[in-house]
């Protein structure tokens, strides 16, 4: 077999994928109107799926932080902060990203994904033993893998399975690792960070909380699940993403542990990588100063949830077990899932389609996330895509 | 090969064809019985999904729990038998 003879099978898949007319993974977005609003194909369309939770990406602020910041920074860094020195904008962001979750230490990688991979490759040594949940994201298990652990999957937000698995290490339960999500972003639920907080402390171990999908959305001030469980300051680490709620690009981890600040001399997705650019850093900077102050985005963003997954429900789709700002809505085959999903987007629609094995079970999902900037309209004209489209799934059953 | 060898291979064969049943996987009339050689993969076309849920079974059906990293040369019965043999074992 020839080096890229590998490529046909994901020929293949691609061709599966576009049968319906669009290849869900490479819509272009020809035009970007506002956080809820782009230009598709040519066509005015609402976008549901683009993990904007609280519209910060064209917040008058936010933009006037980051274009100050390339007016007096420059555009890039050009080089990683190890090798090439970091801006003093890095280092205030760390010691404001720490405060924001009330502890002494943080560290802001370059993305999202590097943070993962960057803290789990070095909090974690051959030998250790990492216990993570099923559903958890792809970077958190490639972090785990590159560190060479020994890694063990519980079942998805079962405390039973998790304490089974802690039992069953014995003695290495006290040096051992559990990885979970606060808010999980395919069906939108949330991890029972209360109940697995009791037992990583009944059995020593230690926790990290990967709260890409709730920073800025649950918690009194935005810090994510562990704060609106209550639990926040019980949690070893929490990593996250500046490229969601926060409308930039980069990925951080904050702990009570002093030993995060050593974590750079071990990282090597922190040091082998071109640091943020000035104006990333700035406008991330500001969009925290506005969750901090706007408390009126969170609000908006539930009112939204909560009227979508209403939505969805009252028309018999099948969603999450909770209102979340990610809704997903069950389809079952891929057969109806891929059709359905097309006619979204001709409609106007742009949400995200989810197929195995992509997907946490054998089942399709269309996934909207929903922002504080969609207006009321917006939220009904989704609804009523989605109920125009009812039939498709009647069809399947 | 010994005796506890045998029943764990053969317990594990009970529990793919299941596993196959339950998931939707007409091949497995086709492919007849299963064996030691029997490729989770190639003979069934489990997708990465369901190759991780089928270890999850495994794991508790046996008691044991089954390391990620050795899943990546992990591809037939025989291979299964071998690592949960060794986690009995410890």
């Amino acid at each position: 077999m020839g080096l890229l003879d590998k490529f046909e099978a994901a020929r293949a898949i691609r061709e599966q994928l576009s049968v319906g007319g669009h290849d869900p993974t490479a819509v272009v977005i020809e035009q970007i109107i506002s956080p809820t609003e782009g230009i598709v194909e040519g066509r005015h369309t609402i976008l549901a799926g683009t993990n904007n939770y609280l519209g910060l990406t064209f917040d008058p602020a936010c933009i006037a932080a980051a274009r100050n910041a390339i007016q007096s920074q420059g555009t890039g860094t050009t080089g990683s902060r190890m090798a090439n020195g970091s801006f003093s904008a890095h280092a205030a962001l760390e010691q404001e990203l720490a405060g924001f979750f009330h502890v002494d230490h943080g560290m802001v990688f370059s993305t999202g994904y590097a943070a993962n991979l960057g803290t789990l490759a070095a909090l974690l040594n051959q030998g250790d033993a990492v216990l993570l949940d099923a559903d958890a994201h792809a970077s958190l298990y490639d972090g785990c893998q590159m560190s060479g652990a020994d890694i063990f999957r519980f079942r998805h937000n079962d405390v039973e399975s998790l304490e089974k698995r802690l039992q069953r290490l014995g003695d290495r339960a006290q040096d051992c690792l559990i990885v979970t999500e606060g808010l999980y972003s395919v069906m939108g639920d949330c991890a029972p960070l209360v109940e697995i907080v009791a037992l990583k402390e009944k059995y020593g171990a230690l926790l990290l909380v990967d709260e890409a999908h709730s920073l800025g959305v649950y918690g009194d001030t935005g810090c994510g699940v562990a704060q609106a469980q209550g639990v926040m300051d019980r949690v070893d680490f929490i990593v996250g993403t500046f490229s969601k709620s926060l409308g930039a690009m980069g990925g951080f981890c904050v702990s009570k542990h002093p030993e995060l600040d050593l974590v750079r001399y071990l990282s090597r997705p922190f040091i082998f990588t071109a640091s943020s650019s000035p104006s990333i850093i700035a406008s991330t900077h500001e969009a925290l100063k506005q969750i901090r102050s706007r408390p009126e985005l969170r609000e908006t963003l539930w009112r939204n949830a909560g009227r979508l997954f209403e939505g969805f429900n009252d028309l018999g789709f099948e969603t999450g077990p909770e209102v979340s700002p990610v809704v997903a809505v069950k389809l079952g085959a891929k057969e109806v899932a891929l059709p359905f999903w097309n006619q979204l987007l001709e409609k106007g629609v742009y949400t995200n389609l989810m197929v195995p094995p992509a997907s946490p079970d054998q089942h399709s999902y269309i996934r909207c996330s929903v922002s504080a900037a969609h207006t009321e309209e917006q939220v009904e004209q989704i609804i009523e895509a989605f109920a125009s489209l009812k039939g498709l799934t009647q069809a399947d059953a | 090969m010994n005796t506890r060898t045998n029943e764990i291979k053969d317990r594990i064969k009970r529990l793919l064809a299941s596993y196959l049943e339950t998931s939707n996987h007409p091949e497995l009339e086709a492919h007849g019985e299963i064996t030691g050689e029997t490729n989770l993969v190639s003979d069934f076309t489990l997708d990465s999904f369901q190759v991780m849920e089928f270890m999850m079974e495994l794991e508790e059906s046996f008691d044991v729990m089954i390391d990620m990293n050795s899943l990546s040369n992990t591809h037939t019965v025989n291979d299964l038998a071998v690592i949960i043999e060794k986690e009995l074992a410890d």
